[in-house]
């Protein structure tokens, strides 16, 4: 497992210009924690994401947004008014010498956009042109207006997250959008896919080309079970709390530990799990309940009252200790449970601590280092992503990055006027 | 390449995945790669306890479904057949594109004939429970020594360096272990509603293709090998990235709000019922002027003219009556309608679709082509999900190198041991005769 593998500085000599709000934020950084330098071109008053709280301050700031910090480590700021005229010379010129252009937003915007864009890709070829926009760039539903909401909604997610209906088949609560804009998360995972297949396409071709990502379809692909079920059985799956959305309502498999913990604990029909379970049950000193005569009958008469049977003894068992041991114990004997922790919990867990899961990051405005979930693989030694600089202030990197496209002091000077 | 694969701009034409991987996670990456024109070729063993679990897993499809049909043969309401391996509708749907082989790697002649195949390889990718590949003395550390170039790809609930090697893992588990379970649902003493699905077997999924094609990507210029230790509990970490940081800085525990938008004066925010069963809509209201487009909308209601919901911070602060209130109007609209008038007037809003409500009506997936139809060589052609993305010169093609939806048990023996590995019809036969493949 040797060093030169990683992957963190595996895309170093490309150049990324990102233009728009949140739905790029993330698939920018995905590209920037493989070494790829992204600079975002923001306008006078800060990309739209800077507007999404929390915040760390008391009012909203737009330096000081969460949400910005945790989607755009790694990058650079340029303030550029893009859709004025005197920012055409600019913007050829910074197109000139990149690789990648991503732009994000409503359709309107970034229809608008890729006018210049065309124009530039004419004069470098090699240039990877990737949109991403609520519903993709054509269609009846391409000027929509959407929200994470709206397009967790349309996509599919919803209807299969939530809680159990209640006694009579009724739901009486709504379908639930889990928190943490995962549409955003689903255009941005494989708007990152398509454009590192563009990257490939590029080292084999030679060629550039335009990537129109839906988030829409994004969202749509990723419903599991729910779409072949119906399309070859007709049927239409049941949202359920904390469990598997199903054709029919399946048994409640929430249970909550001695500490008060939720817990995800299955079992599933493999004979395995089931004798790990009678072990467990042996442990806190239940397990004659499984032993008895009557459960031996029960099991060769009826399998599915045996199985709520063992799955009710499943739920004293977890009852008997708190979370941490029962978790401790389940998977010494092989049993898939987990707690269902906070977030955060996770944040001294010495696993995540030894794998450098977390990306420490200075923030010398606040005088203190915060710790960013920064990967999602290693290689045995370090994280495949490095993250190692706090999402950039508006306009931070203006004078460095258009002194380098060739503008005076006093031009660059004029195109961040009034930020 | 083999005669018969596509000839399309694949932009991983010419990479080859030995592809170990089962059930969700693992085979939703190599999926991917397909998708792009790499000859992904993936490796099965036929013994009940060694096939993956999906194969035989409902729903399945129909009993009448036949090779030279398919949908256009009917639906069926009902499990369908589980009489072999070759029917599962969401195996089909998960391994489009890929070869299939059968290969025992308990068998020493089977493990040398993995071997060979890794030589010849850009990829291999396996999501075993952690040790297995050790076991047969397959790890990244042996393989790479026949091929110094190989991208070896682990997945593993927790990922395999760290204290918790030997942990065992779903989807399911992870999510609740990384905080994504516990963050989706309504405000406590409301339970987590967690997922619907197992949401941490398909993000990884997409991270594994992302980090083997920039892994191919290097080892096409400069022939560098690579170890992805790929874990889905950082996956779930890296998506619930900004209530981690929250918590850091108001050292607060991190908790519910439903489908509310807590970081914005966004109100109305949510699910509300509509006409017939189970019927909602998702409403998201952003400003003062998309507020007073919905009370045109509703006819302005007097409740709605009330000074508590005259401001977006008014709203926010009672925003429980105004869901209830709002709920006596959308209760009496049939919901696409209503999305239609209200998307008419700028408010974001989108019907909360069903799989049958994104299959047989969404116009815009129709639009843009979404689902592919692909034939099986068991169980006819069926609509299989799509690439979410339009590429301009190396185009999504989910049928892959094969052009076919997912692979029978071992259908591809004959092509794959014969043109790849290049033995002979006599010793393809012997090793079948001797339970290697």
């Amino acid at each position: 497992m040797s060093e030169d593998g990683n992957l963190r500085s595996s895309l170093a000599n490309l150049t990324v210009l990102e233009i728009g709000d949140q739905l790029g934020d993330y698939a920018a950084m995905l590209l920037a924690g493989l070494g790829a330098e992204v600079i975002k071109l923001e306008p006078r008053v800060g990309a739209p994401s800077r507007k999404i709280g929390p915040f760390a301050s008391v009012s909203p700031d737009r330096n000081l947004s969460l949400f910005f910090w945790r989607y755009n480590l790694n990058k650079k700021s340029v303030v550029l008014e893009v859709d004025n005229q005197d920012a055409q010379p600019v913007l050829a010129a910074l197109a000139s010498k990149s690789d990648i252009v991503l732009l994000s937003g409503e359709f309107e915007t970034v229809e608008r956009r890729m006018a210049l864009w065309r124009k530039l890709a004419e004069t470098n070829p090699r240039l990877i042109i990737c949109t991403v926009t609520p519903f993709g760039m054509d269609g009846p539903y391409r000027a929509l207006k959407a929200t994470d909401l709206v397009q967790m909604a349309l996509g599919g997610i919803m209807a299969v997250c939530g809680y159990d209906p209640d006694k009579n088949g009724v739901y009486d609560t709504p379908p639930i959008a889990p928190a943490m804009w995962h549409s955003y998360h689903l255009g941005g995972e494989y708007a990152a896919v398509a454009m590192m297949a563009a990257i490939n396409f590029r080292e084999i071709s030679g060629e550039g080309q335009y990537i129109d990502v839906s988030v829409h379809e994004a969202v749509n692909t990723c419903t599991e079970v729910a779409m072949p079920t119906y399309i070859y059985s007709g049927q239409v799956v049941k949202r359920q709390t904390a469990r598997h959305a199903a054709p029919s309502v399946t048994r409640e498999r929430l249970s909550s530990s001695a500490d008060g913990v939720f817990m995800f604990a299955n079992l599933s029909p493999f004979e395995r799990e089931q004798r790990a379970l009678a072990q467990l049950a042996d442990q806190v000193g239940i397990g004659h309940i499984l032993q008895t005569p009557e459960f031996a009958q029960l099991e060769k008469e009826d399998r599915v009252a045996a199985a709520i049977y063992r799955n009710d003894l499943l739920g004293e068992v977890v009852a008997s200790l708190p979370a941490n041991e029962i978790f401790a114990r389940a998977q010494a004997l092989g049993l898939a449970w987990s707690p269902i922790r906070r977030p955060e919990e996770n944040l001294d867990d010495l696993h995540f601590k030894v794998r450098q899961s977390f990306a420490t990051i200075n923030h010398p405005e606040l005088g203190m280092e915060l710790r960013y979930p920064g990967t999602v693989a290693g290689d045995g030694h370090a994280p495949h992503f490095s993250y190692t600089r706090r999402a950039p202030r508006l306009g931070e990197h203006s004078h460095e990055v258009l002194a380098r496209a060739g503008l005076s002091d006093a031009q660059i000077a004029n195109l961040s006027e009034g930020t | 390449m083999l005669d018969g694969e596509s000839k399309g701009k694949g932009a991983l034409q010419g990479v080859r995945i030995i592809d170990l991987t089962w059930l969700q996670v693992g085979p939703q990456a190599t999926r991917l790669l397909a998708t792009f024109g790499a000859q992904v070729i993936r490796i099965e063993w036929r013994e009940r306890k060694a096939v993956d679990f999906i194969r035989y897993s409902p729903p399945f499809a129909p009993d009448h479904a036949r090779a030279d049909g398919g949908r256009s043969q009917g639906v069926m309401r009902g499990r369908g057949s589980h009489g072999n391996f070759d029917r599962g509708a969401y195996f089909n749907n998960t391994n489009p594109g890929k070869y299939g082989i059968t290969l025992n790697l308990n068998h020493p002649k089977g493990r040398d004939l993995l071997r060979t195949m890794v030589r010849n390889a850009n990829a291999i990718c396996e999501n075993f429970s952690p040790g297995q590949m050790d076991k047969w003395n397959l790890g990244y550390d042996e393989l790479r020594k026949l091929n110094p170039q190989i991208i070896y790809m682990q997945t593993t609930g927790v990922g395999k360096a760290g204290v918790y090697e030997n942990y065992v893992s779903y989807g399911p588990t992870a999510q609740a272990f990384s905080g994504l379970t516990f963050l989706s649902g309504l405000p406590e003493p409301h339970p987590p509603a967690g997922w619907g699905y197992s949401y941490l077997d398909h993000s990884p999924g997409y991270f594994g293709a992302l980090l083997l094609m920039a892994a191919i990507a290097r080892q096409r210029t400069k022939g560098t090998g690579c170890y992805i230790d790929m874990s889905q509990c950082e996956t779930g970490l890296m998506l619930s990235g900004t209530s981690i940081i929250e918590h850091q800085l108001t050292g607060k525990p991190t908790t519910r709000y439903g489908n509310r938008m807590p970081f914005l004066d966004w109100s109305p925010h949510g699910a509300y019922r509509c006409l017939g069963d189970d019927n909602w809509i998702a409403i998201s209201i952003q400003s003062d002027e998309q507020w007073s487009a919905m009370i045109a909308e509703m006819d302005s209601p007097p409740w709605a003219l009330d000074g508590r919901f005259a401001s977006a911070a008014k709203r926010k602060q009672n925003e429980d009556e105004l869901d209830d209130q709002l709920t006596t109007f959308t209760i009496g609209c049939e919901r696409y309608d209503l999305m239609r008038r209200l998307q008419a007037r700028g408010i974001p809003a989108g019907v909360v679709q069903k799989a049958s409500d994104r299959f047989d009506f969404d116009p815009q997936l129709k639009a843009r082509s979404y689902y592919v139809d692909l034939p099986h060589s068991e169980i006819g052609t069926w609509p299989i999900e799509g690439f979410p993305a339009k590429l301009s010169r190396s185009p999504a093609n989910v049928g892959g190198p094969t052009g076919r939806a997912a692979p029978k048990l071992g259908e591809d023996n004959d092509l794959v041991y014969g043109n790849i590995v290049g033995l002979t019809s006599t010793e393809i036969a012997a090793l079948r005769e001797e339970g290697v493949i």
